[in-house]
């Protein structure tokens, strides 16, 4: 009994902090990096989620040869169910739905991507990051009200796509893919970052006309950034659905945007590392005080202090430490008085610009 | 019906109108696009709720410790977290970091709301008030309509009769146009923009006790609607006081009647914040300067 409440509890850990590092790492290029504040990362998150919610059981559907009538939203649960069940038996076909989830996801997470970079050309930074949020909120009220897509406010079912493993080796083998998927686009991240890519990035970051006049093309590079971080996002997205089992469109609020933003800053944004401690010191946060939920009575439900603790080390964080817990290292190529001096400079032209 | 609707549009404009009229006040001085603005409506909710559950009394009647609590949260927000930021971070880490004051706020009224249904045994959640009616020149008047507006048209002349005719007000106009001469010239800057706080949180915590009168509220519900205050503060030009007013009626109406519409082609009425979500990203597409674009140079 033991053993499966451990395996539970590190499968837990293991792919929220997965999906958290793909989120913060994908945030973390294209803010931390290329200086877009993409804060629609909850609704690039739900497309992969939706992706999953909206195919799995019609793909599975269409594999199986099998008749869907009714309503989707009534009866995804139902079907979902039933899909699993033959996958338990042909663990190909579940291969398949997973695969062909993740292609989709990521294609229509980068196109999106590139779309919601176009903005970027005309609009100040924090404007831009106001428009994307009312593009990730109205994603999400539609997801919530339109039923075909994911089941409205009742939610998707999913596809157990490793039903055939059978518990707890289904768990074990969820626990390895999402760390596997999460190592995979992390390594390509801090190569990117290292990359002559990543350097034009954080040069079109501190200096956009510089860069311009350097030969580098600006408007390529943020739809690269965008593309890039919002295929990731989406991949975490199909990772959570799989794990979770279910979609909701609540769960793509803002607040998630908020979370991961937060984590980036705490971890250190422009330094490939940072989206590795950010998440870390959320979840940290968040089991230590579930640990001691059990042990103490509370006149209140203790799960709110997470978000409150993270808030706290935020705002410590940016007053006392701006660069975060592992700050950005400089790039060599020019010295670092220079660097820090060219950053003031920047931060003084926009107070003292009306 | 259609009076049904006016009625219900001049409310939500008046609550708006509070409402974004502070967010672009400490837009202006401190350069915050505050995402705990909503958060400062709840904390007035909270504060009328619980006052009103231990006197027994209209919660309309603690008006004014919403308005006090307000004035206490917003300096000390300004204190504790701006302060110490002005002129150092960029306007993307002041917007990062009123998120994280937005999760503070958010989360303490939740716990606060826990606590609160323990110790007094009354639902902290799903809050409504009960409105009285009034009598004005032989008509009776949801009282939510006559109080609403007397207070926010009120609060409007006060701000406006404070920015143009007291040296302090003068001087925080002076401190919107250039910090800096300002500052040269012995304006106390802190002070000002402290006390820009103060103002848009107590706007907002007045503007709060008036929402349940209209909605069930939840410790969530300030930051629910804040997009909408957006919407309105960015129709009106993100510059412009004037604008953001006019901007918080424009919302108000078109989301009040947009939601009429929506459901007579029987789409579902919970579409209804969409409304203002596609105003703010068309407006910020195709004609940032918004409605102060129309008389301002600038």
């Amino acid at each position: 009994m033991i053993v499966v409440d451990v395996v539970f509890f590190v499968l837990d850990l293991a792919v929220l902090y997965s999906v958290y590092v793909i989120l913060a790492s994908s945030l973390n290029l294209e803010y931390g990096e290329a200086g877009l504040p993409n804060f629609a990362k909850a609704a690039f998150f739900a497309v992969g989620a939706f992706s999953v919610g909206a195919l799995s059981v019609r793909l599975g559907a269409v594999f199986l040869g099998m008749a869907l009538e009714g309503d989707f939203k009534l009866n995804s649960l139902r079907w979902a169910m039933s899909v699993s069940q033959s996958v338990a038996r042909n663990p190909f076909l579940g291969l398949s739905i997973f695969i062909a989830t993740l292609i989709v996801a990521a294609l229509v997470g980068s196109v999106l991507g590139v779309l919601a970079s176009y903005p970027a050309l005309r609009l100040r930074e924090d404007y831009l990051g106001m428009l994307l949020i009312a593009f990730s909120e109205t994603i999400r009220i539609v997801a919530r009200n339109y039923d075909p897509l994911v089941g409205g406010t009742f939610g998707a079912g999913v596809v157990d796509f490793l039903a055939w493993a059978g518990s707890p080796s289904r768990e074990i083998l969820l626990l390895f893919l999402s760390v596997v998927v999460a190592a995979i686009i992390w390594i390509v991240y801090y190569r990117l970052s290292a990359s002559p890519f990543g350097r034009a990035l954080r040069a079109m970051r501190d200096n956009e006309l510089a860069t311009e006049s350097l030969g580098r093309n600006i408007v390529k590079l943020r739809m690269m950034a965008m593309m890039i971080g919002s295929a990731m996002a989406s991949v975490a997205g199909v990772l959570y659905a799989y794990y979770v089992g279910t979609v909701n469109p609540d769960d793509f609020t803002t607040s998630k945007t908020f979370l991961i933003t937060l984590m980036v800053i705490i971890g250190g944004s422009g330094n490939p590392y940072g989206p590795l401690v950010g998440p870390a010191v959320y979840l940290a946060f968040d089991r230590l005080i579930q640990f001691t939920k059990q042990r103490l009575i509370l006149p209140f439900d203790p799960n709110y202090l997470s978000y409150i603790v993270l808030g706290v080390v935020l705002i410590i964080v940016v007053d006392r430490h701006p660069g975060g817990i592992v700050p950005e290292k400089p790039t060599l190529t020019l010295p670092r008085e220079l660097r820090s001096l060219l950053r003031q400079r920047r931060v003084e032209e926009t107070w003292n610009r009306q | 019906m259609a009076m049904d609707l006016l009625v219900e549009a001049v409310v939500y404009g008046n609550l708006l109108s509070l409402l974004s009229i502070g967010l672009s006040l400490t837009l202006l001085t401190t350069r915050v696009s505050n995402f705990a603005h909503g958060d400062f409506a709840t904390v007035g909710i909270y504060v009328a709720y619980t006052m009103s559950v231990l006197f027994g009394a209209n919660p309309y009647l603690f008006l004014p410790f919403s308005f006090v609590g307000g004035l206490l949260l917003g300096f000390l927000v300004y204190r504790v977290v701006f302060e110490p930021l002005r002129g150092k971070a960029s306007l993307v880490t002041l917007m990062i970091v009123s998120m994280a004051l937005d999760f503070i706020l958010r989360y303490s009224v939740q716990i606060y709301a826990d606590v609160l249904q323990r110790s007094l045994g009354v639902y902290t959640r799903g809050i409504v008030f009960k409105d009285v009616n009034i009598n004005l020149l032989g008509f009776t008047f949801p009282g939510l309509l006559v109080i609403s507006s007397a207070v926010a048209w009120l609060f409007l002349l006060i701000l406006y009769l404070f920015l143009y005719r007291t040296k302090v007000g003068i001087a925080m106009r002076a401190v919107i146009e250039n910090p800096s001469l300002s500052e040269a010239l012995g304006i106390n800057v802190k002070r000002i923009y402290a006390l820009s706080w103060m103002l848009a949180a107590s706007f907002a915590g007045v503007a709060g006790v008036f929402l349940p009168f209209r909605i069930t509220v939840n410790p969530d519900t300030g930051f629910s609607i804040l997009l909408s205050i957006f919407a309105a503060v960015t129709l009106g030009g993100l510059k412009s006081l004037l604008g953001s007013i006019i901007g918080a009626y424009i919302i108000a109406f078109s989301e009040t009647v947009g939601v009429y519409y929506l459901s007579q082609i029987g789409l579902s009425t919970a579409y209804r914040p969409a409304i203002s979500f596609i105003t703010l990203a068309l407006v910020l597409l195709l004609y940032p300067r918004g409605l102060a674009g129309l008389w301002s140079k600038r």
